[in-house]
C-alpha cells in the first residue's frame, strides 16, 4: 500500500491556484534524431534548476508524427524576451538551425493526481506518489518515512476492532522518534455491551522497542481488540471530531459501564478526555514514574549548573551509556543527578501520532506539551485545528510550534 | 412575603469582583507553588462550587490550567452524584466562571465543549488567549465567518481586575519559571 507524507503548512495558500501557476521558458521544436544530443548538451549549458519537476522534452503526436519539442534554457524571471537566451544555448540554436518559442510550464510540482494530469495538458512534469517519496516534504530519509507509515498503520489499527470493522474512533500514540519508542497511547473510549470487557481499555505501552533498537513488529496483543464481537456503539461522546456531542447523549455511565466488569476508573466518563488529552495524562505520569524524585525545581536549577560543570568529564561515559532510557536509569554510574537531567521537559522531541486531526482543544493542548511533530491519517472538517478549521499552528503568537503532516494511504490495500 | 427578591438582590451585590478576588487567592497560592500564578473560581447561584489553580509543573503536565483543575473537581462530584450526562450539561450550562488570565485556545475550547454559561477574566493573554486575543472560541459569529449553534458559544468579558492579576505574573517571570527549558538545554538523547 501506499502512503503520503504532506506537511500542512500553517498558512492557508495565498493563492488556492497556486499549482496551477506557471513560468515561462524557451523552447523548441526538434528533429527526433538530434533529440539525445540535445538533452545531454543542454543538461549541461542549460539546467533547469528550479524546475526539476518538469520534464526536458515533449512529445506530441501530429498526423500520425511524433513532434518532439524540447526545452532550452528557463527565462530570466519577467523576461519573455529572447535576448536573454545564454551564449551556450544559442550556439546550440545556430547549429542546429532551431525556431525558439517561449511557452508555459508548471511553477511547482503536483501534490495530487488530478493537479499532475491537469500540469500535463501544459508541458509534462513528473509525479511520484509511491511509498517512498515524500511529496512536498523532501528532509524525511527513507528510514524515518518507514518509520512514520509503520506508528501511522499502527495507531490506525488501535482504532479499528477486528471485529466490528471500522469504528469511526479516534487514538493517539505519543512516540520519542530518537529510539523509536512509544512514550503513550490512547483510544477512545467505548461505552461497550456487558460482554465486551476489555474494548474500553485504554492500553498503556511504555516500550516496544526489540533489542536492535528497531519498531518491535505489534503483535496484535498490543491492540485492544474486541474479541466477542459484543461491542456495537462506538462512543463519539468525547472526541476530536463531535467535541459537542457528549451532552446529547442521556447515559448513566454507572449503569452501563460498571457491568461491563472494568475497573472503577473506568467508569467515570469525562466529556473533555479527547485521546489527545489522555495520552499526554499518560506521557505526563510515566514522566513521573520514571523520574519520580524530581528535585523541587529551584533545586533541579542547582543541579543543572552542578551538572553542567562535570559534564565534560561525564560526556564520553554518558554518551556510551545513554543507549536508553531503561538503561540509563537502571546504570550505578549515572545516578539520579543525571537522570533527572537528561529527563526530558514535557513532550520536547516526541511525536504524536492520531486517526484524525485534532480540535483546537487538543491541538493547543499539544502546543502546551511542546510536542515535536503531528501525523494524522484523516481531516476533521468539523472541528479539526490544524488545516481544517483552523490552522493553529500557523498562529505567530503561540511559544511553540510544532510541524503538522497529513499521512494518507494512497490506494487501496 | 419578598423574601425571593431580598435574595436576589443579595446575589445581584456580590460583584464578579469579590468572586475574582477568590481567583486571585488561587493564583496566589499557585505562585507560592512556583507555578504559573493563574487562578479560577466557578460560581453557581451565586456560590462558589469549585476553585483551581494552575499546576502545570507538579503534574509536568501542560495542560493542568487553573480551569481543567476545577472543572475536573465538577466533573467528578457531579459523576459520583449519578448526575446524567444531560443534567451535567444543563449544570454547566448555569456555571459563571472566574478567571485571572483569558481562558487559553485550550481551556476556551474546553469551556465550549462543556457549555459554560458565562465568563470573566482579568488580564488578557496575548501569546495563547481563546476568548479574543488569538482566536474568539466563544463567539458564535467567528467559525467561519458563519454562526456556531448557540451551545458552543458563551458570554464572556475580560479586564476585570486585570492590574492584580498581571502583578502576578509578572512577578513570577521575573523570578523566571524554573521548570522551562534553560537555553543551555541538558544533551538529548540521540539515535
Ligand atoms: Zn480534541
Ligand atoms: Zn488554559
Amino acid at each position: 500500500m501506499g502512503w503520503e507524507i504532506v506537511g500542512v503548512p500553517g498558512n492557508p495558500p495565498c493563492d488556492p491556484s497556486i499549482h496551477k501557476s506557471t513560468v515561462d521558458v524557451i523552447a523548441s521544436v526538434v528533429e527526433p534524431k538530434l533529440i539525445n544530443t540535445l538533452v545531454r548538451k543542454l543538461g549541461q549549458v542549460a539546467p533547469l534548476e528550479n524546475l526539476r519537476h518538469v520534464k526536458r522534452v515533449k512529445r506530441r503526436n501530429v498526423e500520425e508524427q511524433n513532434v518532439l519539442s524540447v526545452i532550452l534554457c528557463p527565462t530570466v524571471d519577467d523576461e519573455k524576451q529572447l535576448d536573454f537566451i545564454p551564449c551556450d544555448v544559442l550556439e546550440l540554436i545556430n547549429i542546429h538551425q532551431l525556431h525558439p518559442f517561449v511557452t508555459k510550464v508548471s511553477k511547482y510540482a503536483a501534490s495530487s493526481k488530478e493537479e499532475w494530469e491537469e500540469q500535463c495538458k501544459l508541458w509534462p512534469t513528473s509525479y511520484h506518489p509511491s511509498m517512498s517519496t515524500v511529496v512536498g516534504i523532501s528532509d524525511f530519509t527513507e528510514e524515518e518515512s518507514l518509520m512514520i507509515c509503520k506508528f501511522m498503520k499502527c495507531v490506525i489499527e488501535m482504532a479499528m476492532c477486528n471485529q466490528c470493522g471500522y469504528q469511526g474512533k479516534n487514538a493517539a500514540v505519543i512516540v520519542d522518534p530518537s529510539r523509536k519508542q512509544v512514550i503513550a497511547s490512547a483510544v477512545d473510549q467505548i461505552f461497550s455491551r456487558p460482554a465486551c470487557k476489555d474494548t474500553s481499555r485504554n492500553i498503556e505501552i511504555v516500550s516496544m522497542e526489540d533489542s536492535n533498537g528497531s519498531v518491535a513488529n505489534y503483535g496484535e496483543d498490543c491492540y485492544p481488540i474486541c474479541t466477542s464481537g459484543a461491542c456495537i456503539q462506538s462512543n463519539t461522546a468525547s472526541s476530536c471530531m463531535y467535541p459537542w456531542k457528549w451532552k446529547k447523549h442521556n447515559f448513566l455511565p454507572e449503569a452501563t459501564i460498571m457491568k461491563c466488569g472494568s475497573q472503577s476508573s473506568d467508569s467515570s466518563w469525562h466529556p473533555l478526555k479527547h485521546v489527545v488529552m489522555i495520552a499526554i495524562d499518560k506521557a505526563s505520569a510515566i514522566d513521573r514514574m520514571l523520574f519520580p524524585n524530581s528535585p523541587l525545581p529551584k533545586d533541579l536549577y542547582a543541579l543543572k549548573d552542578e551538572w553542567e560543570s562535570k559534564s565534560s568529564s561525564l560526556k564520553k561515559q554518558k554518551t556510551q551509556k545513554i543507549e536508553n532510557r531503561e538503561e540509563l536509569i537502571q546504570n550505578e554510574v549515572i545516578d539520579d543527578l543525571h537522570s533527572e537531567v537528561t529527563r526530558p521537559y514535557l513532550c520536547t522531541g516526541y511525536d504524536i501520532y492520531l486517526v484524525y486531526e485534532p480540535c483546537t482543544m487538543c491541538a493547543m493542548a499539544l502546543v502546551h506539551q511542546r510536542i515535536r511533530r503531528i501525523f494524522y491519517a484523516f481531516p476533521n472538517p468539523s472541528a479539526g485545528a490544524l488545516g481544517s478549521v483552523y490552522r493553529l499552528h500557523g498562529e505567530k503568537s503561540l511559544n511553540h510550534h510544532y510541524s503538522v503532516f497529513h499521512v494518507s494511504l494512497t490506494e487501496d490495500v | 412575603m419578598n423574601s425571593e427578591m431580598t435574595m436576589d438582590s443579595a446575589l445581584n451585590s456580590i460583584s464578579p469582583l469579590s468572586f475574582m478576588e477568590l481567583a486571585l487567592q488561587q493564583a496566589k497560592y499557585a505562585l507560592e507553588n512556583l507555578e504559573v500564578p493563574v487562578g479560577c473560581v466557578i460560581v453557581e447561584n451565586g456560590k462558589v462550587i469549585a476553585s483551581g489553580s494552575n499546576r502545570t509543573n507538579a503534574f509536568r503536565n501542560a495542560t493542568r490550567h487553573a480551569e481543567m483543575e476545577a472543572i475536573d473537581i465538577l466533573l467528578k462530584e457531579w459523576q459520583e452524584n449519578e448526575l446524567s450526562q444531560l443534567q451535567i450539561a444543563e449544570k454547566f450550562s448555569k456555571c459563571v466562571l472566574y478567571v485571572t488570565c483569558e481562558p487559553c485556545i485550550m481551556c476556551a475550547t474546553a469551556l465550549s465543549i462543556l457549555g459554560i454559561g458565562e465568563v470573566y477574566f482579568g488580564c488578557p493573554n496575548d501569546k495563547f488567549g481563546g476568548c479574543g486575543s488569538v482566536l474568539s472560541l466563544q463567539d458564535r459569529h467567528s467559525y467561519k465567518g458563519s454562526q456556531v449553534p448557540e451551545e458552543k458559544s458563551f458570554k464572556c468579558s475580560g479586564g476585570v481586575m486585570s492590574l492584580e492579576a498581571v502583578a502576578l505574573l509578572r512577578s513570577f517571570y521575573e523570578q523566571g519559571n524554573p521548570n522551562a527549558p534553560k537555553p543551555h538545554r541538558p544533551v538529548r538523547i540521540s539515535q
